[in-house]
């Protein structure tokens, strides 16, 4: 059975749907994102799922009870589960000791208990050395670890987090992303995770479930996610990409009759993502029998780790940005030739 | 007349503070034993005071309190049309509070009996009082408690003596423009009694005339005095001699004026409410009343002695040297509202 | 699925319980009072039959017409005075270099402490026209007859309300000038604008909504004043509605006609309330642009002194002056004698405190209905102010509006109010402790409101879900996360609600019985027979404890906690 079930879950708020039809299941220990611009619907569900919020339809379960279900929802607190906020929400008048040991004296362990699992809690999130120390003395970065902490030592059925490192500074966002996926290794939570940054949500789920418009578009694992986009709108916000509007004839992808992939797609107009890393800029023709076509650099960005190039293939007004290694330089105005990779060619609705 | 040196001062004092205690430590008469007994079962007695100044009523609280051990008197010293405001309120609102009220406007009582809101109760001490004060209602509902004299009061520093208005009349003189300070009919009930004796007497035309000289009018008969110990104003109109006699006694430089046409004489009554709260303190504080303990305590304060054995205040003329000028009890019951409402029309306040 | 059965669980969340008993409270508090006051504006005494006499009566004479539009009048002049007085204390002491800010705002404070009836008591004291010491100056320095001031002048009178009603223009327009940033007056100046020019074409005009706010705010408190009307107007020969109400409470007492009058004050406040509303609605203002941008000081030059010479002539006249005169009557035998030492004594303390009847006892009922209906007004204003600012549930903006009416209701209407739907039968109030107290705290619930409204706003949400997530329930949460959170604030509400309680009058006078009479009404009965110098030293003893209040309050709230704007 599914650790988190949601089924057809909907909020509207009058005439305004923002999540419409959610449906999505958890494994236990599995960790899922919800990634989606704002204002796709992601914090609702999150919220819906803690129970803050009621549903208009649908239903949230958790092995297999029914948690929320419209006019009937258990209280977030009846559910067992714990969240870490944007805010952080540490409590400023109890120290991080206090903090972190708040959901364990709601649950009535023995006060050795509480003392143990706090002191444990704090190790694995390397503050032991400020359990005493107020939140307003401590850093942005160690009050994400006070709330991680107190999240994870009540051992909830599910943890939930809400744009968690939104508030802190590029550096100390990618080491907690790290640190984020650390201890869902160490204890195996299973976790929904909202975000609106995709390096985030990549780097530390099982799957990610991107969301638009209150609908789930795509569930799949990252690299899924980012080689076969499904729908327009994923391979557009997961990542860059080149929309092309190719035919399906006889098997094959084409584009102004140049054979791209193949497909099982039947014959008849085709929406195609082809992701900049799919190209390679060459000089000369390539030696495989890949799909290839002659091409010159209309425009191009140096950004350090990659060049960034506009190329239109020969007699069309196509214009296809295609990455290359930072010793790949080429004059705008160079004829090159251009090979792409058939694998990382994918059909989107 | 003549200003009290400190030495005399001193001599009056200790006088009267022997005498009060005297009194204070006299037996009580079978009579209030009787009513001592009932009363301490009741504790305590609301007495609204309209009739002495707040220090003279403090005193004569304090005087009863120290008789009458286990009974305490609530003071609620205010002017008397205030006062019986508070009555008709409590009325309005059928709420028990007062016990005992005490008003300068006589015809307040007229009212109150034909409403049937009185108490039928003679005090046996007021068998001592003087003659003319000796029964004040045929039907025992209300009994003398109080002789004010309202006269006229010059600063000697302003106005010489030789100068000062001698009758009610001159003051009508334009040469006492912007000079001349009097009480409020619509909070003092001597004010009133006062403005209804100078209508009986002199027309209409009286208040008006008054009006023009521009007086300051304040709010109780005892304002005026205030003003003239300031310098305000020159000469205060119908100001009670006890008021005056007390800020003479302080130093101030004022002086009496005994109109030629005689005093104001307010010979007010006090009476037990019907549904008097405290009944058995109510007829216990009127015994008191009229007992030689309240005169010997309010006497102090220069007000005038109810009873033949206890002398009348240091300074004052003794009463049978002066005219004595009243409106009857039902004259003034309709007569002061009337007078009232047309002193508003004139004054604007 | 074994599906629990939360619906039910639901519907005992005891927030539903304390909704509906919140709802009662309010009415209790606001509803009712105002209802039975427009109801019996309609009836017929003894009979309650419908008539529409209690409106001739009230406005069927000359003297009652004049005494509505002097009441006007006064709240113009009045609001006027105090934006004048204001306006500049709160420029220069926001936005410049001005010495002396501290001297100033303690003078502010004082003047807002300072209950305005014994301001007036003070003024009759310096500007009487023959006795006044200002008078008695002006005479041997100049050897004029007539005298410089006179405080029993319409004109008096107002500038005596406008002394002590000023700092809420002050703290109104000081704290929409604090948000205000440099860039927008160096945008000015880089295009020429002068430091005046700046001031008056774009620093003021941003701020105008807090000038409107609080000239209005000082017209509804003026129309609404009993105390100083009735000490100085009285014999001024100035009628105005508040003294004229009391009139209607004269034997025989006429409630019904006292509503009817009372009913333009109700008409004349939502009408001002509207057009604030309506002129607001036009421009963009400061109050919206919160932060943003540094603040510097203006650089003023000389003209700094002349700025501080103004702070210092309004502390003059609103606080030194009529608190020097008042303690020196306090202390003095006669105080027409002025100082000197056989005029000095204790003696007007030792009375009031150790043998006067009801002093000791109007000291005691005012320190605990204050701190009743400060606790009362604060509990109510936080469960309403949560419920609202969470938005727990449907209508619960009904609640806000029901919380903050009272602010647009004359005291003295809400108190007429309280009189004719509890003073009588059934409940016979009158004269109970309770109906003071419930008065008070009606009265003051706009401001606890707006206090705690502003404290619950500074909590985030999220650190209840982050309780309730862990397991609390949401009293819990509010009992442990929430509630230590807004600790200080709400004592700062409370001791604000409480200082103002202690000092009210108008609404009081008509409430109070003979064992519930509090400092500032007996203070106004203690005046009626113009004995001041006993008046001004009880005056002294309750500025004593207010002041013993406003340090406590500084110690554990922090300097600002009287004069912030929430």
């Amino acid at each position: 059975m599914p650790r988190l079930t949601l089924s057809g879950l909907t909020k509207a708020y009058g005439k305004l749907t923002v999540v419409d039809g959610v449906n999505l299941t958890l494994e236990e220990g599995e960790f899922v994102s919800l990634l989606g611009p704002s204002g796709c619907g992601k914090t609702t569900t999150l919220r819906m799922i803690a129970g803050f919020v009621d549903p208009t339809g649908g239903t949230i379960s958790v092995d297999g009870n029914v948690l929320s279900a419209p006019g009937a929802v258990v209280p977030p607190e009846r559910r067992g589960m714990s969240m870490i906020f944007q805010s952080y929400a540490i409590w400023p008048n109890m120290t991080v000791e206090e903090n972190v040991a708040f959901g364990l004296k709601l649950r009535k362990l023995p006060r050795e208990e509480i003392r143990r699992r706090t002191a444990e809690m704090l190790e694995v999130v390397k503050l032991n050395h400020l359990a005493h120390r107020y939140p307003a003395e401590l850093s942005g970065g160690q009050q994400q670890r006070v709330a991680l902490a107190r999240a994870i030592v009540v051992k909830p059925a599910v943890l939930l987090l809400d744009e968690p490192l939104s508030n802190l500074d590029a550096n100390l966002r990618e080491e907690m992303r790290f640190e984020i996926r650390r201890l869902h290794d160490e204890f195996r939570i299973t976790t929904v995770y909202v975000t609106h940054d995709q390096a985030e949500a990549m780097a530390t789920s099982d799957r990610i479930a991107v969301m638009n418009g209150g609908r789930i578009e795509q569930v799949d694992a990252p690299h899924l996610l980012y080689t076969r986009p499904r729908t327009r709108f994923v391979a557009g916000f997961v990542g860059r990409t080149n929309l092309l509007e190719a035919r399906a004839e006889g098997g094959m992808l084409r584009i102004d009759g140049l054979a791209l992939a193949p497909t099982t797609q039947a014959d008849g107009p085709a929406l195609v993502s082809l992701r900049p890393q799919a190209m390679t800029i060459l000089d000369a023709p390539p030696t495989g029998d890949g799909p290839a076509l002659e091409a010159m650099i209309v425009e191009r960005t140096y950004l350090g780790e990659a060049w960034d190039y506009v190329v239109t293939p020969t007699g069309s007004a196509l214009r296809l940005r295609a990455s290359a290694p930072p010793l790949a330089a080429y004059e705008v105005g160079k004829a090159v030739w251009v090979e792409i990779d058939p694998r990382q060619v994918a059909v989107v609705q | 007349m003549f200003l009290i040196d400190r030495r005399q001062m001193l001599a009056l004092a200790a006088w009267s503070a022997a005498a009060s205690k005297a009194w204070a430590q006299a037996p009580l008469t079978p009579a209030e034993q009787a009513l001592h007994e009932a009363a301490k079962r009741e504790g305590e007695i609301t007495w609204y005071s309209g009739q002495y100044s707040a220090e003279a009523s403090e005193a004569a609280g304090r005087a009863f309190n120290a008789r009458y051990p286990g009974v305490r008197c609530n003071v609620v010293r205010s002017t008397s049309q205030v006062a019986f405001q508070r009555l008709s309120q409590d009325q309005r609102a059928g709420v028990a509070q007062c016990d005992v009220f005490s008003s300068t406007n006589g015809g307040h009582y007229i009212q109150l009996k034909r409403q049937n809101r009185l108490m039928q109760f003679r005090p046996a001490s007021a068998d001592g009082v003087l003659p003319i004060l000796r029964q004040a209602d045929p039907d025992n509902y209300f009994q003398s408690s109080f002789l004010g004299i309202y006269l006229m009061a010059h600063n000697t520093r302003m106005v010489p003596e030789a100068e000062a208005p001698k009758s009610w009349t001159d003051i009508l003189d334009p040469k006492w423009k912007d000079k001349l300070a009097v009480g409020h009919p619509g909070f003092s009930g001597a004010i009133g009694l006062w403005a209804l004796q100078m209508r009986t007497m002199y027309g209409p035309d009286y208040l008006r005339r008054f009006e023009r000289n521009k007086p300051q009018i304040g709010r109780s008969s005892i304002d005026p005095v205030t003003m003239m110990e300031a310098g305000e104003r020159a000469v205060g109109v119908a100001v009670p001699s006890a008021s005056t006699l007390f800020s003479m006694s302080r130093g101030n430089p004022l002086k009496l004026i005994y109109p030629t046409e005689g005093v104001i004489a307010a010979l007010s009554p006090s009476a037990i409410i019907r549904n008097a709260p405290h009944p058995n303190a109510a007829k216990l504080f009127m015994e008191f009343t009229c007992g030689p303990a309240l005169s010997t305590a309010v006497r102090e304060l220069f007000n005038e002695s109810l009873r033949p054995d206890v002398p009348p205040p240091e300074g004052s003329r003794p009463l049978d040297q002066v005219t004595m000028l009243a409106p009857s009890l039902e004259d003034a019951e309709k007569g002061v509202p009337e007078v009232r409402e047309q002193w508003r029309e004139i004054f604007g306040v | 699925m074994n599906a629990l059965r939360p619906s039910r669980l639901r519907l005992l969340e005891p927030v539903a319980v304390l909704w509906i008993a919140l709802i009662v409270a309010l009415l209790v508090l606001v509803a009712v009072p105002l209802g039975k006051m427009v109801v019996i504006s309609f009836e017929t005494q003894e009979t309650g039959e419908f008539t529409i006499a209690n409106y001739l009566t009230a406005y069927g004479r000359q003297r009652y017409l004049d005494a509505l539009r002097n009441s006007l009048l006064l709240g113009l002049y009045s609001a006027a005075i105090s934006t004048v007085l204001a306006v500049p204390m709160a420029w220069a002491v926001s936005r410049t270099d001005m010495p002396g800010k501290t001297f100033t705002w303690v003078m502010v404070l004082a003047a807002f402490i300072m209950p305005p009836y014994l301001g007036a008591i003070g003024w009759i004291l310096l500007a009487g026209p023959n006795a006044g010491w200002i008078n008695q100056v002006w005479r041997w320095a100049s050897g004029a007859e007539a005298p410089l001031v006179n405080v029993y002048t319409f004109t008096g009178l107002a500038f005596v309300i406008a002394l002590h009603s000023f700092p809420l223009v002050f703290i109104f327009v000081k704290s929409a000038l604090d948000l205000i940033s440099s860039e927008m007056e160096d945008a000015a100046n880089i295009l020429g604008g002068g430091t005046w020019v700046t001031m008056r074409k774009v620093t003021l005009p941003l701020v105008w909504p807090s000038i409107l706010g609080g000239f209005i705010l000082i017209f509804l408190e003026t129309i609404a004043l009993f105390g100083t009307p009735a000490i100085i107007g009285i014999p001024a020969r100035i009628n105005v509605v508040t003294t004229q109400l009391w009139q209607f409470f004269e034997d025989p007492v006429r409630v019904e006609v006292a509503a009817a009058y009372a009913i333009p004050l109700l008409l004349i406040t939502v009408a001002l309330i509207a057009v604030q509303k309506l002129m607001l609605n036009r421009k963009g203002f400061v109050s919206q642009t919160g932060k943003g941008g540094e603040r510097r000081q203006v650089k003023l030059g000389p003209w700094r002194w002349v700025l501080f010479a103004w702070c210092l002539m309004v502390g003059m006249l609103s606080v030194v002056k009529p608190l020097g005169v008042l303690l020196q009557a306090s202390f003095s035998r006669a105080w027409g004698r002025g100082l000197s030492w056989d005029n000095l004594t204790f003696r007007n303390y030792h009375l009031l405190l150790f043998d006067h009847d009801m002093a000791p006892q109007a000291v005691w009922n005012t320190m605990w209905f204050s701190a009743a209906s400060a606790s009362l007004a604060i509990v109510l204003a936080l469960l309403v102010a949560y419920i609202v600012v969470r938005r727990l549930m449907r209508f619960a903006d009904a609640l806000g509006f029901l919380a903050m009416a009272p602010f647009v209701i004359p005291g003295i209407v809400m108190a007429i109010g309280f009189y004719a739907a509890y003073a009588g039968p059934p409940l016979s109030l009158y004269g109970s402790a309770l109906l003071i107290i419930l008065a008070f705290t009606a009265r003051f619930l706009p401001i606890a409101y707006a206090n705690s409204q502003a404290a619950i706003r500074a909590v985030h949400p999220e650190m209840e879900e982050a309780a309730r997530i862990l397991g609390s329930g949401r009293l819990r949460a509010i009992r442990s996360i929430t509630a230590p959170l807004l600790k200080t604030s709400l004592l700062g509400g409370w001791l604000i609600v409480f200082i103002v309680a202690s000092r009210e009058l108008s609404a009081a006078i008509f409430l109070v019985g003979p064992r519930t009479r509090t400092m500032s009404v007996l203070l106004y009965d203690l005046s009626e027979q113009g004995n001041f110098e006993v008046v001004s030293a009880f005056g002294g003893i309750l500025l004593v404890i207010t002041l013993v209040i406003v340090g406590i309050g500084m110690k554990l709230v922090g300097r600002d906690f009287m004069l912030r704007r929430e």
